[in-house]
């Protein structure tokens, strides 16, 4: 985290399934961050999380429904940029294929967005970025 | 806790009858050798148990008064909450509670100080708030503080003990690792001294993130410190862990630690530290 909060060219990142604690944030500091429609990105698994939080593994259900890491809670959260649309059905071939372009398109316009950037505007980007996560009340 | 357990306790039938004056919540039990500790005497050793050398967690202003020159601590004016982004209200109602209870704002204070007559920003941390977790509130203070060392150039020294990211704030946390970190870099791009002090217990986000980017890591003796609880390690990998696992001393020896200093020693360490960086 602390080399990739250095690095002077963007970082695109794509949560593209389960992505959960420090090991999906340590690769997740992007200057951009997109998520598929159907992924999950997460403080940790929901099985971990109701079991540290209620000392209660049963209630895995309850946990992955207020834990908010679907697409559009983390969204709605502002932790990603935008979300990727997932085909609901179809084909599974067919669906990939559609899904690989989609990201596609976001990442070259992620690359043109940054292309006439500084390195500095780029760093800075990425920085103020994090450096507003979690809304807080001034008391 | 055991004094909690001597202040609720109603005086039995007989110690009314007697009318037996017993002084409530003065005494303390040591978790190590097990001995009754009077608590002034304790709070006169730095919280260290007389009898076996054992260390108890220090409040807040327990460790400040131990490092930081008498009268010079002046804390940032930053008074914020939580949006609580998960909207848990049995969160709010806890933070409420341990607010009362502890006389704290939060699990960290941050401010500035003097250290021998040096200048640094320091940040304590307390396992008495909600295990010294990390959420929205300790994330920008600790990022508040190191921006603040950077505008007045001045080293940062940071007392961590802490559970790791705050559950209840779901993955707003784990990006205040990310937060900090950030920050952590300017710090050094600064060319500005760390010292990030580890005490017991450190795990989680925090380990993950700020505690071990110190320039300096130092870690106060017998601390557990690590990422992951060794019980749930032992139960994902299905073995056993190695005696020592995840103490200061194994830590040390590991290259994670620099130096273990005793807690009667930290202040003189950090300002001889300051002082060789200056």
């Amino acid at each position: 985290m602390f080399e990739m909060a250095k690095l002077k060219v963007p970082i695109i990142t794509i949560v593209i399934g389960e992505g959960s604690s420090g090991g999906a944030l340590a690769i997740g500091v992007g200057n951009k961050v997109f998520m598929l429609e159907n992924a999950i990105y997460s403080i940790l698994s929901p099985e971990g999380y109701s079991s540290i939080l209620w000392k209660d593994p049963s209630r895995v259900k309850e946990a992955a429904e207020k834990m908010k890491l679907t697409a559009k809670d983390l969204h709605d959260l502002k932790v990603i940029d935008k979300i990727i649309k997932e085909p609901s059905e179809g084909d599974d071939k067919e669906n990939f294929n559609k899904i690989c372009k989609s990201i596609k398109k976001e990442i070259l316009s992620s690359i043109k967005e940054f292309n006439d950037k500084s390195e500095s505007e780029i760093v800075e980007q990425r920085y103020q970025k994090f450096r507003n996560m979690g809304e807080y009340i001034k008391l | 806790m055991i004094v909690d357990k001597i202040k609720k306790r109603e005086p039995s039938a007989k110690n009314k009858k007697a009318n037996i004056d017993i002084p409530v919540g003065k005494w303390i039990k040591c978790d190590e050798c097990k001995e009754i500790i009077y608590k002034e005497t304790l709070k006169n050793n730095l919280n260290i148990c007389p009898s076996c050398g054992h260390y108890f967690r220090m409040h807040i202003n327990r460790r400040l008064e131990q490092i930081i020159d008498e009268g010079t601590y002046q804390r940032f004016d930053l008074n914020i909450d939580t949006s609580n982004p998960l909207k848990m209200d049995e969160y709010t109602k806890k933070l409420k509670s341990l607010r009362e209870k502890t006389g704290l704002e939060e699990a960290v204070a941050c401010g500035t100080g003097k250290i021998n007559g040096e200048d640094v920003v320091i940040c304590i941390m307390d396992s008495g708030f909600m295990m010294g977790s990390m959420g929205i509130v300790v994330g920008e203070k600790i990022t508040y503080s190191i921006e603040k060392a950077i505008e007045k150039k001045l080293p940062l020294i940071i007392f961590s003990v802490s559970g790791g990211a705050r559950m209840q704030e779901g993955i707003i946390s784990l990006m205040q690792m990310a937060k900090t970190t950030a920050a952590l870099t300017k710090l050094d791009e600064a060319g500005l001294l760390y010292i990030s002090v580890l005490t017991d217990p450190t795990y989680g986000g925090v380990t993950a993130s700020f505690a071990s980017l110190g320039d300096i890591v130092l870690a106060e003796p017998k601390s557990m410190i690590g990422f992951a609880g060794q019980r749930v390690i032992e139960q994902t990998i299905g073995e056993s862990l190695p005696e020592g696992f995840q103490t200061a001393e194994f830590m040390l020896e590991h290259g994670f630690v620099d130096k273990i200093v005793e807690r009667k020693d930290l202040k003189n360490t950090l300002y001889k530290l300051i002082q060789y960086h200056k």
